[in-house]
C-alpha cells in the first residue's frame, strides 16, 4: 500500500493549526487514493506520557500511525543540518508518494534539502486537487494533482502524482480543519535518529518571536502602519481564530513571508496599490482590498479598521440568529 | 573576509550584476553564462554554482532564498547539496566570529523563534526578500566584470542532463485578482470559511 508521510510541527508544546490541516489533506488523500498516512513527530528528549499526547492528537486529525523519533539533535529549531537526516532516512525506509510539511517556515527550511537528497519532485505552496479519470477500456482511476502558482504569476506549475516514478516532497498552504477525522490513539513507532550530518553547526540561543501566530495563519488581515493600538487591538478580537492581523513593520511581514493564508483581507488607502509584499499565492486563494478614502473617514485608518470590525460582529450577529 | 559577487545565466547587463558591480562591499564580480545553461533546472544550476564556488575558494555563500520565476528555493538547497555543505534559511544577519576560527555565527527564524546558531564553514545562507539589511559600504566605481567558463569549472556542457518534470507541467494562467470589496463583503469572506 502506498504511505504519505505528514511531518508535525510542535509549537511550544502544542500541534499547530497548518499541521491539523495538512494531516487533514493527507487523510483525504489516503482515503481515496488508498495509502497509509503516517504522521512523523521530531523532538528532543521529552516523557513518553507527553508523546503520547501529541500522538492522540495526531491520530485524531487523520493520521494511521505515528512515528516519533527523540534526540538531543532534534531539540532545537528544525534545521535541516539536524532534522534533514531522519527525514531521509524515513523516505529511504518508507519510499512515500508523498511526502508533506505544513505551512508557517518548516517546510522552507526542510523540504527543499530533503527534496533535493531523495531526488524527489517538489511543489512549495501547493494544492491538492483529486481528479478522477474514467476510461472506455479501463477502470476509473484517481489522480492526485499538486498544483502551485509560479512567482512570476503567468502560470501554474502542475505535478502529477502518479505520472512520476519519484516521490514528490511538498508545502502545503494553511486551513481549517475543524473537526477530528481519525481516533484518538497513543500507538507510537519509536524510530532511532540518524546523526546529525553537521554536528558542528549548534544554536547558542533563541528566543519566542512575538508575532510568530502571524506565519501560521489561515487568513489575514493587512492594515496601514498607522492604526492605532487600540483599533487594532478592537479589530483582533472581532476577528475569527487564525486569521492574523498585519501590519507593514519588517518583522511583521518577515513572518508574513512563510504565511500561506487561503483568504487575505486588505485595508489601505484607495491611492495605494504597492502588493510587492504579499505572500506566495496559494491555489484558490481569495485576496480582497477594502479601500478606504481617507478625505470620508477622517485622516487616520482607525475609522476603516472600526467600520470592519463592526462590520465582523453584524456578520457573526445575523450568522448566529436571534436568541 | 572578502566579499566576490557570483551569477549564472542573466546576460553580463542584468540588474543582479549591475548592483553588485556598483557595491562597494564587493570586490571582484564573476559571471558565468553559457548556452548549455538556457534550460537548465535546479539540480544543474546548483551543480554548476558548487562548481564555481570551490573555484573561487568560497567559504560563505549567500544567496537569495528564492527565485522571482519559479520561486521554489531549490537552487540555494542544491548547491549546498553539491557542495556537502548545510544550508541555513530565513537567515537575518552573520557575523564572522574571531573564535573559534572559520567560523560565522547566524541568526535566523524558525519555528516561531530567532535563533543564534555558531556553524564552520562552508555554510550555505539563504535569506528571504526582508532578510540582511541593505549594505552600508556605499556605491563604487563600476567593478569590471569577469568572466567564468564551464571549461574552466570541469564541467562538459554536452554531459549536462535537464530534469524538468521535477518541476511539473507548465500551465499558462494569471491567479484571479485582487477583488475591489467593502467591509460587509469582507467580513463575510473572512467568517464563511469558519462556517
Amino acid at each position: 500500500m502506498a504511505s504519505i508521510v505528514a511531518y508535525i510541527e510542535v509549537r511550544e508544546g502544542i500541534v499547530t493549526a497548518p499541521t491539523r490541516f495538512l494531516l487533514a489533506e493527507a487523510r483525504r488523500v489516503g482515503d481515496l487514493a488508498g495509502a497509509t498516512v503516517y504522521a512523523l513527530l521530531a523532538m528532543g528528549p521529552v516523557e513518553h506520557n507527553r508523546i503520547e499526547q501529541i500522538a492522540e492528537q495526531v491520530s485524531a486529525a487523520g493520521a494511521d500511525r505515528v512515528l516519533c523519533s527523540t534526540s538531543e539533535h532534534l531539540a532545537g529549531p528544525p534545521l535541516d543540518a539536524t532534522h534533514g537526516a531522519l527525514l531521509a532516512q524515513v523516505a529511504e525506509h518508507l519510499r512515500p508518494v508523498l511526502f508533506l510539511f505544513p505551512a508557517g517556515g518548516v517546510g522552507v527550511e526542510l523540504g527543499s534539502p530533503l527534496a533535493v537528497r531523495i531526488g524527489a519532485a517538489y511543489v512549495a505552496n501547493a494544492g491538492i486537487e483529486l481528479r478522477s479519470e474514467r476510461s472506455d477500456v479501463a477502470p476509473a482511476s484517481l489522480r492526485v494533482i499538486l498544483t502551485r502558482w509560479r512567482a512570476a504569476q503567468d502560470g501554474r506549475r502542475k505535478v502529477d502524482v502518479g505520472d512520476l516514478e519519484r516521490p514528490v516532497v511538498a508545502i502545503l498552504a494553511s486551513g481549517t480543519a475543524s473537526r477530528p477525522l481519525g481516533e484518538p490513539c497513543a500507538d507510537v513507532e519509536m524510530l532511532s535518529c540518524p546523526e546529525p550530518k553537521y554536528p558542528e553547526l549548534h544554536v547558542v540561543a533563541s528566543e519566542a518571536l512575538p508575532d510568530s501566530a502571524i506565519e501560521l495563519c489561515s487568513a489575514a488581515v493587512r492594515v496601514p502602519a498607522t492604526a492605532s493600538a487600540s483599533a487594532l487591538a478592537d479589530l483582533q478580537s472581532a476577528l475569527p481564530m487564525g486569521t492574523a492581523l498585519v501590519t507593514p513593520t519588517d518583522a511583521q511581514l518577515g513572518a508574513f513571508q512563510v504565511a500561506r493564508p487561503r483568504e487575505v483581507v486588505w485595508v489601505s488607502p484607495a491611492q495605494d496599490d504597492n502588493d510587492d509584499l504579499w505572500p506566495p499565492r496559494v491555489p484558490g486563494c481569495v485576496a480582497t482590498k477594502v479601500d478606504f478614502d481617507p478625505g470620508a473617514m477622517s485622516s487616520d485608518p482607525d475609522h476603516a479598521l472600526a467600520a470592519l470590525t463592526a462590520a465582523l460582529r453584524q456578520a457573526r450577529s445575523r450568522a448566529e440568529g436571534p436568541a | 573576509m572578502r566579499v566576490a559577487a557570483l551569477c549564472v545565466g542573466g546576460g553580463a547587463e542584468c540588474e543582479s550584476i549591475g548592483q553588485a558591480r556598483r557595491c562597494g562591499s564587493v570586490e571582484r564580480v564573476f559571471h558565468l553564462d553559457d548556452s548549455s545553461l538556457n534550460k537548465a533546472d535546479f539540480f544543474t544550476l546548483g551543480m554548476v554554482l558548487a562548481e564555481a564556488a570551490q573555484h573561487l575558494c568560497a567559504g560563505l555563500v549567500i544567496t537569495g532564498e528564492s527565485s522571482d520565476e519559479e520561486g521554489q528555493g531549490l537552487v540555494p538547497a542544491a548547491l549546498a547539496h553539491h557542495l556537502r555543505a548545510p544550508l541555513v534559511s530565513r537567515v537575518q544577519g552573520i557575523r564572522a566570529l574571531e573564535s573559534p576560527p572559520n567560523c560565522v555565527e547566524v541568526s535566523l527564524r524558525a519555528s516561531g523563534r530567532l535563533c543564534r546558531l555558531q556553524s564552520p564553514l562552508p555554510l550555505i545562507a539563504s535569506v528571504p526578500p526582508l532578510g540582511l539589511p541593505a549594505g552600508t559600504a556605499g556605491e563604487t566605481e563600476l567593478r569590471p566584470i569577469e568572466t567564468l567558463t564551464l571549461e574552466q569549472l570541469g564541467i562538459d556542457p554536452s554531459r549536462l542532463v535537464f530534469r524538468p518534470e521535477l518541476l511539473g507541467i507548465f500551465v499558462p494562467g494569471k491567479p484571479v485578482p485582487v477583488q475591489g470589496g467593502t467591509f460587509d463583503e469582507a467580513a463575510d469572506i473572512l467568517l464563511r470559511r469558519n462556517h
